[in-house]
């Protein structure tokens, strides 16, 4: 096969600007959006306020990150590391990233978006559906209701009243007849949006079909690398954290503390960590906060025993001792002196441990006791699948699929990154 | 307490019956399972690392190499319903859930083995390739390192042939921290393989531990962890007896 020759760099300019020529329209709209926002907070700070949401905050930054990252990239241009010898990790992690940081850019759907479920459960993928697009109710005058409006372009709800999804209609004198699943309905033409003398028709896309609610899976998947990454980012931090700590703490002071936590780690170790989360979570209920908190507390064990490791051997190292002699206080040592020397196999390990957490969220959420319902999640899609098996395969397929990529990708990163640090390692 | 040393963890809230007898009923059937799925697993990446050993460096080893690095990132979930789709949906060959059909004749001994071993054709394959791959990049490092040590060269040198260097020399050699890590591993799956048994609903200790922490089933959860600690203290000693059986010099370090 024949290698891609783009740098990372380039790669990164290359989606942006996919980004940017695909979702033109979008992309003015925010920036309407966020100068009606402005001048809104401006004249009437509590309206602004009371309709500011985080969804529009999320584009605003989509928007940002979209106009700085280029123009950092290519005023730096000549700065960079320009190296042509990247591999498909490299590319599938910057897929990766671009997906977790732009994600409502990329899908138009908001991923709970469901209506006329008879017509749009279970479809396959790359189908389209017929919509019909009735009359918006309500004037546009003054500030506000146009900043409203610009809110209602942008910003994508998960429901939609000025749209019906048909599968099949025809336009009469009367007014517009058309079926869901075998019923048929009829509304007049007055109810209608006009484009051109007929009632405005167009037919939206289900890239990789729906599910059994009628949720474009597309979107729930765009989403869902969101929950995935930031659930493996928080998880990582916290065991990196506890980690660090307490394998300081038994490397540096020995004796009972050492021989206790090194137990405890051993405990942790040869218990399977599943049952633990799972009982964790079937106390205490299952949220955001607390899958984090269970995956994070259920990590540090390599990373105690990396940093106890090394610390053994690194107190007895002339330097250290003498920055002990000096006085330093324990969480300068830490930083000034045991990180950087820690920091190789403590960086290759937590990423092998970000594909864990990564794999442990599906897996929860999979057995149904993930991060809930609200969001969408990779396991939690597979999990709902699994009654449709025999009749919608891609309920399943897409998300796993998903899954799969991702936890190739960061160990592929993994072993990339420990070979850099030590070449050794391979020949 | 008292009775929980003496083996006696008290009823069960849901079973209405001794925790004891809900854990011996499906303790056989895990204990099979694991077993089975832990020696394909452990064979099959010894087979399958000493083939791409074999053939170091080609095509073949580097095709083994990517694919155990591809299947090591599929999860049991997703690997299962895969299976389960192929199989069961599409060709209709294997059922995908349960051990036993309705109506086998239970008197008749072969029948029923066959049929236990259609129904567990799935999830045992969906288990051993979880672990497959790592089994195999364990023994293809471990073959790696002791190939490049001067023990190799020299009995090469000295003209012994290939096969007894691999079969008296090499393997045993790579065995020693295998079987460490075999220990615990086989340890954890006695404990129940979770994921697989949810899919396929198969009878086992994962899915007995889960729903007794589900339902909140206070002495089951009790008695379904103590047996799991039992067991993977017992399979963790069995790994380090085997160890001192192969290796001399650790029970000369046990001693000293």
């Amino acid at each position: 096969m024949k290698r891609i020759r783009i740098s990372v760099f380039d790669f990164i300019l290359l989606l942006l600007l996919m980004t940017a020529i695909f979702r033109a329209s979008l992309l003015a709209k925010t920036g309407m959006l966020f100068i009606s926002c402005l001048t809104l907070l401006a004249t009437d700070f509590n309206k602004a306020v009371a309709q500011f949401s985080f969804d529009m905050a999320d584009y605003f930054c989509s928007l940002f990150l979209l106009i700085v990252i280029p123009t950092v990239l290519i005023f730096k241009r000549k700065r960079l590391n320009r190296h042509k010898n990247f591999s498909f990790s490299h590319y599938a992690a910057v897929v990766i990233l671009f997906v977790f940081l732009f994600a409502p850019m990329i899908t138009n759907n908001h991923y709970d978006f469901q209506k006329d479920i008879s017509v749009t459960r279970l479809l396959p993928p790359f189908s389209w559906v017929n919509v019909l697009h009735l009359k918006p109710n309500g004037e546009v005058d003054g500030r506000l209701e146009k900043f409203l409006s610009y809110k209602k372009e942008v910003v994508k709800n998960s429901f939609d009243e000025e749209i019906i999804f048909v599968d099949s209609f025809y336009v009469a004198e009367t007014g517009v007849s058309y079926f869901q699943s075998g019923l048929k309905n009829h509304l007049p033409l007055s109810s209608f949006e006009f484009s051109g003398g007929r009632p405005k028709t167009s037919s939206k896309l289900f890239l990789l079909g729906s599910d059994e609610l009628g949720r474009d899976i597309f979107s729930r998947i765009i989403y869902g690398t969101r929950i995935s990454i930031s659930v493996g980012l928080c998880a990582v931090m916290l065991s990196l954290i506890i980690g660090v700590a307490l394998g300081f703490l038994a490397g540096l002071s020995g004796g009972i503390v050492d021989l206790l936590l090194s137990r405890l780690n051993d405990m942790f170790l040869t218990f399977p960590v599943i049952f633990f989360i799972i009982f964790i979570l079937a106390f205490f209920g299952n949220s955001f906060i607390s899958v984090i908190v269970v995956l994070g507390f259920s990590g540090w064990m390599s990373l105690f025993r990396i940093v106890k490791g090394e610390l053994v051997s690194l107190k007895n190292k002339d330097y250290f001792i003498s920055a002990q002699q000096l006085g330093l206080s324990g969480t300068k040592l830490l930083l000034k002196e045991v990180l950087p020397v820690i920091a190789t196999p403590v960086i290759v390990n937590t990423i092998f441990q970000f594909g864990n957490v990564v794999l442990s969220e599906s897996a929860l959420s999979f057995l149904g006791l993930g991060i809930g319902n609200e969001y969408p999640s990779w396991g939690a899609m597979i999990n709902s699948g699994q009654a449709y098996l025999s009749q919608a395969w891609w309920m399943i397929f897409f998300p796993g699929m998903a899954i799969v990529l991702t936890l190739v990708t960061i160990n592929d990163f993994g072993k990339k990154l420990a070979r850099y640090f030590n070449p050794r390692l391979h020949q | 307490m008292k009775n929980a040393f003496t083996g006696d963890f008290g009823v069960s809230y849901k079973y209405h019956r001794p925790v004891n007898e809900v854990i011996f009923e499906v303790l056989p059937f895990t204990i099979f399972f694991s077993l089975s799925a832990f020696s394909i697993q452990f064979l099959g990446g010894a087979l399958l690392a000493l083939w791409a050993f074999h053939h170091h460096r080609k095509l073949l080893d580097r095709i083994l190499s990517r694919g155990s690095i591809i299947l090591y990132a599929v999860p049991s979930f997703v690997s299962g319903l895969f299976f389960v789709y192929l199989f069961s949906v599409q060709l209709k060959l294997f059922p995908s859930s349960g051990i036993k059909s309705i109506g086998t004749l239970e008197e008749n001994i072969l029948f029923l083995s066959l049929d236990y071993l259609h129904h567990l054709f799935l999830p045992l394959l969906v288990l051993s390739l979880t672990g497959l791959p790592v089994y195999f990049k364990y023994f293809r490092e471990q073959f790696e390192e002791h190939q490049q040590k001067l023990y190799a060269f020299y009995l090469r040198a000295n003209g012994v042939s290939e096969r007894r260097i691999y079969l008296s020399h090499l393997i045993p050699n790579s065995l020693n921290s295998i079987i460490a890590f075999a220990g615990v591993d086989l340890g954890i799956l006695f404990s129940g393989a979770l994921i697989t048994e949810v899919v396929f609903s198969l009878p086992g200790m994962g899915r007995l531990t889960v729903n007794a922490i589900l339902e909140h089933d206070y002495p089951l959860i009790i008695g379904c962890t103590l047996t799991a600690g039992i067991l993977i203290i017992l399979t963790n000693l069995l790994a380090d007896l085997i160890r001192m059986k192969i290796d001399k010099r650790l029970v000369k370090g046990l001693i000293n």
